[in-house]
């Protein structure tokens, strides 16, 4: 890395934050990170010594709501988290370059610090046209992102398009939209899930990097497992009323009123893995099951299509709307009761003579 | 010689937006404005629950996040004749109240002002001269020497490490930048300061809806129940948070934003005040009811169109008129199943992807043929202008006291005529004046909320139609509301209860579309005519008209 | 005086040994209990009481029952599995698959004989005829489905090791939320297997006369004298 260039402590000293400052930021992060006192000392170390990272965010298929979220990242130095802790050199949301000096900018940042920079996808990739369903500066996003990964130092998914296709990839999926993982060539992909992640966890993912110089530790399906190992339901308030049966049974009733277990509502708290319950929504405020709202699932991969939100198991594929998979199930439960009826009833009247006719053979075959 | 430049990415707006323009003698005399991403959100509402729609559709746009949550839950609820509770409707207004202080303000600092705020030139300003300024335009606490100079360092800091980050390669020192070093400073300074402000005011989302971006919505209402007396909903501790916030905006807005806004618009209004005015025909849909959404006449925001300029006359719009609002794709990648000539109101509108540009990598779209993936939207065939600037005039038009009042304030705080409304300038005049009157309006809502709680009332969610039994075989319904960016409405077909057609007409789409197959052109495009480009490598100029639209191409696309 | 006839010609087999019946039983009950519980978890009852949540636990309860009742499950299963391998000719592993051609032709004269009843051709076996060993033979498959998608569902919920090792099959199958789904519908496959086998044991009971009901709690069958030899001399043929 270039030496010139003035680490974090350095950054964070010039603009006039105390080394108390700086130690509170270094162990809220390293708490964020569920890491250990002698963790913290090696994030505090890490920043004293690191200049600011150089990161390029790619925008593809997306609604620009990963970016809304990282912006709302909550701790004070973390809102400061562009100007002093890393260099954010390429985002259309928010360069002052447009056009062909926002290409150059890119062009300039990959060719300058090669194998160094960190890359950050929002929005999935469209496969389908040759690309056609998403260009910028005439090039088709896969295009784009071959050229950047390409030597890119880490990668990571923001959200649930670039982790996973999200909307845009439920079914039918029109435009071919594919997660990065999926494009990658193998390369190691951080899928930071949600639609959109928590911004202290995307910030806590970006800083994870640059204080340990590697990727934070993930599950199987490549999701930071200090944010995405338990789930929703095992770190949800609402819980105790959960295992004592106290659920809300519809919108705006006393159970409600009362706070009760949304489960019956749909809730997807336990089948979904995230921090919402912990680390909570814009600085701890609340998170959806907290207003009223079941959890609809946002950080898993294909959450749309296991519809309708509002009940907990998906409808029965191929049947309709209202039809789960226990209508099915008492549909064929019926038939076969129908079905035994029926042959009981043919049994007795048929089968009977036979039965009778039978023993008289065999008693005359024994006699 | 015409010569055609291209504009791609645009950036600091949402999403990937593409202008063309033919420049002679220095002006622009052709313009195309092209939505490059498509994702197919109609197309894959369709054989889903109308209960869940307005999660997808949220994720239309995470920067105007909720609006369209808001207008897929009335579509639902028109369609099926539901009505919901009053205090429902104030705690959308609330939300709505807050998205807009929230879009607006990162709109303004974070997305237009290097436009008009050259950063490098920041660094030779002096900070007592640049406290002095502040001091004059506002109260705002932090205005002292001593805050400027450390502002100041650490911005000379950042230029000397040589990592510009989202800084680099702007168009710093080009001869359009003209506010003094000293102004250039507060406006570096407020956009730091507004990058934190604006992550407080959506925490009314947070409370009321669960989480920003994207919040929760609920057809026949809202999610969150309220109860005084539980520590587990909307109680007196939440409500007193949600007043706090909405204060605290208020005092942003009219002491940060408003006053850099008048500060910023002197400079540039002898130019900028009757450049980019384009289209003659406004647009509003009306929004934030004071006596439920069918009301209209209770409508804070009023509905209407403004044809020709002309404020004497308002002009009743019905967007179930299958004659009125109607989507055409002559330069568009769509086909339609009757022709591509003909255009469809929404309800029987159509989504079929067909791509017939030039094949990537390309240097120029085929803008003789199709090059957008925008529809274009027309009102009885003619274009309209959406957004904070139609809402302005609408609402000024229609005889509102309360909009004409701050239209009137804002034209003497900048010592300009009413026709300097008709321009770049104007339209971003007009977003940071309908600003004003959201915050203080925030608040009235908020006090309407408390004495409805006060008498007893706490429904927030009418269940009676929640079960799809209880559902006619098939109804229509459409959702308007007035987004950050204009006017937006969902049009909703239910059959079987299931979606069998769903089409958005969103702000975006209305002013960024193709021309017309009478070759008329949309607002932007129409806008970017006669704009003088000083440097046709660094087109600034472009960006300034444009960004005074705030741009959002995943809405406009979808 | 006929029924005293027939127990004469008739010889006793001793078809299910203990352990296998022992293995039936404890089947059985568990997948009520599994199924009984597994149902209010999809569906919890409705209480409108204003109890607090630290006063009851009903639910939990269920789920406790439910887990209980799937260790007991699972294990008794694998101890079916090992029986397979050392239990008796009727309890051996190989009747359940059908490898060898005799074994698919029984399954056609059973669908005409017992189902369609257009055939009255007698059928050999003894223990399984050869469509019930099929249909157990998917049952055990479903068994295991069942256990996998319940303990990898189990897995996020436990402390313990056991559960874990089943944790790396809720991403094959594309999240909780799908294994939850095949989970459900599993319950009904066993329901549906529940309401058939129960009524097929009674028919044959009726038609064959074989004690086939009470064998799987005495393990003797019935079988009508020669037969056993005649069975024989074909399989050798
Ligand atoms: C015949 C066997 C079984 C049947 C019929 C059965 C049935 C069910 C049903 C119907 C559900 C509710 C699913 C829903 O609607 O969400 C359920 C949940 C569950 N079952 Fe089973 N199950 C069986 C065996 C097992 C086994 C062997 C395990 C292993 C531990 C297991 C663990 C679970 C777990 C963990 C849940 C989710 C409980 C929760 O989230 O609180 N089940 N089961
Ligand atoms: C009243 C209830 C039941 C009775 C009288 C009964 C009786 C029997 C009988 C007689 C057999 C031997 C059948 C044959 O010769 O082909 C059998 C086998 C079997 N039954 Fe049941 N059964 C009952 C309930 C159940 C239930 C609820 C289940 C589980 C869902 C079940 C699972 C099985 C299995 C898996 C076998 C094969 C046993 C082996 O060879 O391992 N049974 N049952
Ligand atoms: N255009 C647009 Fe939106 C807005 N405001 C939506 O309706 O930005 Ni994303
Ligand atoms: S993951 Fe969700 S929030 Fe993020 S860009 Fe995609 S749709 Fe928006
Ligand atoms: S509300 Fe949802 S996450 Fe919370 S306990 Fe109930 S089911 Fe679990
Ligand atoms: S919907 Fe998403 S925000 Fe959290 S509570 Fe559920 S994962
Ligand atoms: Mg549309």
């Amino acid at each position: 890395m270039n030496e010139t260039r003035p680490t974090v402590y350095e950054e964070l000293q010039a603009k006039g934050h105390s080394r108390r400052d700086f130690m509170k930021f270094c162990t809220f992060i390293g708490a964020a990170l569920g890491l250990e006192s002698t963790g913290i000392a090696q994030v505090v170390k890490a920043l004293e010594t690191k200049s600011r990272l150089p990161v390029v965010w790619l925008h593809f298929q997306e609604c620009t709501c990963c970016s809304e979220s990282f912006i709302r990242s909550s701790h004070p130095l973390v809102a400061d988290v562009i100007l002093d802790k890393i260099s954010l050199d390429y985002t259309e949301t928010l360069m002052a370059a447009a056009g062909h000096q926002a290409e150059a900018t890119l062009k300039n940042t990959i060719e300058k610090y090669k194998g160094q920079y960190v890359l950050l996808v929002e929005g999935s990739i469209p496969t389908k046209e040759d690309g056609a369903y998403c260009c910028i500066g005439g090039k088709s996003s896969y295009d784009i992102f071959k050229e950047v990964s390409k030597d890119a130092k880490a990668i990571i998914a923001w959200g649930n398009c670039a982790s996973a296709g999200c909307v845009q990839a439920a079914n039918p999926n029109p435009t071919g939209a594919t997660p990065i993982y999926k494009l990658a060539e193998g390369k190691t992909v951080i899928n930071v899930q949600g639609c959109p992640p928590i911004a202290e966890v995307m910030a806590g993912v970006i800083v994870h990097i640059l204080a340990f110089d590697r990727i934070p530790q993930l599950d199987s399906l490549g999701r930071p497992k200090a944010f995405y190992s338990s789930r929703v339901h095992d770190t949800c308030y609402r819980r105790p009323n959960y295992d004592a049966g106290l659920f809300v049974e519809s919108w705006d009733d006393e159970n409600a009123k009362k706070g009760y277990c949304l489960y019956k509502m749909g809730c997807r708290g336990p089948n979904t893995y995230n921090s919402c319950g912990v680390i909570k929504w814009n600085n701890g405020v609340s998170f959806p099951i907290q207003s009223g709202h079941p959890c609809i699932g946002c950080s898993e991969a294909n959450f749309w299509d296991n519809g309708p939100f509002y009940k907990h198991l998906a409808n029965f594929p191929g049947f309709g709307i209202e039809s789960t998979a226990d209508k099915v199930g008492i549909g064929l439960g019926a038939v076969t009761v129908a079905g035994i009826a029926a042959h009981a009833v043919v049994t007795n009247i048929r089968k009977r003579k036979e039965i009778m006719k039978g023993l008289r053979t065999t008693d005359n075959n024994i006699a | 010689m015409t010569q055609r430049i291209v504009v791609d990415p645009i950036t600091r707006i949402e999403g990937h937006l593409r202008i063309e323009a033919e420049i002679k003698d220095g002006k622009i005399v052709d313009a195309f404005s092209s939505g490059t991403m498509v994702r197919g959100i109609e197309i894959i509402l369709k054989g889903r629950d109308p209960r869940d729609a307005w999660a997808f559709v949220e994720r239309v746009c995470g920067v105007c996040t909720t609006v369209h949550a808001l207008a897929s839950v009335r579509s639902v609820e028109n369609a099926l004749g539901m009505v919901i509770p009053p205090n429902a409707d104030l705690i959308r207004n609330l939300m709505f109240c807050a998205q807009y202080m929230q879009d607006h303000v990162v709109h303004f600092y974070h997305l237009h002002a290097l436009d008009w705020v050259d950063v490098v030139s920041a660094l030779s300003a002096d900070p007592q001269k640049t406290s002095d300024i502040a001091k004059s335009l506002s109260n705002w606490p932090k205005s002292s020497p001593g805050y400027f100079s450390d502002l100041q360092k650490r911005l000379k800091g950042f230029v000397e490490s040589g990592q510009l980050g989202i800084f680099a390669n702007g168009y710093w020192g080009h001869p359009a930048y003209k506010l003094p070093a000293e102004v250039n400073l507060i406006g570096v300074a407020h956009y730091l300061e507004a990058l934190e402000w604006q992550k407080e005011i959506v925490k009314v989302h947070t409370i009321f809806g669960g989480k920003n971006p994207h919040p929760n919505y609920l057809v026949g209402g809202v999610p969150c129940a309220i109860n005084l007396d539980g520590n587990n909903a909307i109680n007196a501790e939440r409500l007193a948070y949600v007043q706090k916030l909405l204060e605290d905006a208020k005092t942003f807005v009219n002491q940060v934003y408003i006053p850099d806004l008048v500060a910023v618009a002197k400079y540039y209004k002898s130019d900028w005040g009757a450049i980019g005015g384009g289209l003659k025909n406004y647009l509003a849909y009306g929004d934030l009811p004071l006596n439920g959404y069918n009301n209209p006449e209770s409508f804070k925001f009023p509905r209407g169109i403004v044809m020709d300029r002309d404020l004497t006359k308002i002009i009743p719009v019905d967007a179930s008129d299958p004659q009125q609002i109607q989507e055409f794709i002559a330069h568009s990648y769509y086909n339609y199943s009757d022709g591509n000539k003909t255009g469809k109101h929404p309800w029987a509108g159509e989504t079929n992807l067909h791509y017939t540009g030039p094949k990537p990598p390309y240097d120029y779209l085929k803008v003789e043929e199709q090059y957008s993936w925008l529809k274009t939207p027309r009102w009885k065939g003619n274009p309209m202008e959406v957004g904070p600037l139609s809402r302005m005039l609408v609402g000024f038009a229609a005889g509102n006291k309360e909009i004409q009042e701050v239209v009137k304030w804002g034209l003497s705080a900048l010592e300009a005529p009413v026709e300097a409304l008709f321009s770049t300038l104007g339209r971003t005049a007009a977003r940071g004046l309908e600003t004003k009157l959201v915050a203080d309006w925030g608040l009235e809502f908020f006090n309407s909320l408390i004495t409805n709680i006060k008498n007893g009332d706490t429904r927030t969610a009418n269940t009676e139609k929640w079960d799809p039994e209880t559902w006619p075989a098939e109804a229509k319904g459409v959702g308007l509301t007035e987004a950050p960016r204009g006017a937006l409405a969902h049009w909703i077909v239910i059959k079987d209860k299931k979606i069998d057609n769903y089409q958005l007409v969103v702000p975006s789409t209305w002013n960024a579309s193709p021309r017309d197959m009478n070759g008329q052109r949309s607002a932007y495009e129409e806008s970017l005519i006669g704009t003088p480009i000083a440097d046709p490598e660094k087109p600034l100029e472009i960006l300034r008209t444009i960004h005074s639209f705030d741009p959002c191409l995943a809405c406009a696309v979808h | 005086m006929k029924e005293k006839k027939e127990a004469e010609h008739n010889e006793t087999v001793y078809v299910w040994q203990l352990p296998v019946r022992f293995y039936h039983w404890i089947n059985a009950l568990s997948i009520l209990v599994l199924c009984v519980t597994g149902f209010l978890i999809g569906y919890p009852i409705a209480l409108q009481n204003s109890a607090e949540a630290s006063f009851g636990y009903w639910f939990g309860t269920v789920r406790f029952i439910h887990f209980v009742a799937a260790f007991i499950f699972f294990f008794n299963f694998v101890y079916r599995l090992y029986w397979g391998f050392v239990g008796n000719k009727y309890a051996k592993w190989d009747n359940f698959i059908p490898y060898r051609k005799s074994q698919w032709q029984e399954v056609l004269d059973v669908l005409k004989v017992d189902i369609l009843m257009v055939s009255k051709k007698p059928i050999d076996s003894v223990g399984h005829n050869a469509l019930a060993s099929l249909t157990y033979f998917f049952t055990f498959l479903a068994f295991l489905v069942q256990s996998l998608t319940g303990f990898g569902l189990y897995a996020a919920m436990s402390k313990s090791f056991f559960p874990k090792l089943f944790a790396w099959i809720v991403p094959i199958l594309g999240g909780d939320f799908n294994t939850r789904m095949i989970h459900h519908i599993f319950m009904w496959l066993f329901i549906v297997f529940a309401i058939i086998h129960i009524y097929l044991v009674f028919y044959h009971d009726y038609v064959e006369r074989r004690g086939v009901t009470s064998s799987m709690i005495g393990g003797w069958k019935f079988i009508e004298k020669g037969h056993m030899e005649e069975v024989k001399k074909k399989v050798k043929v």
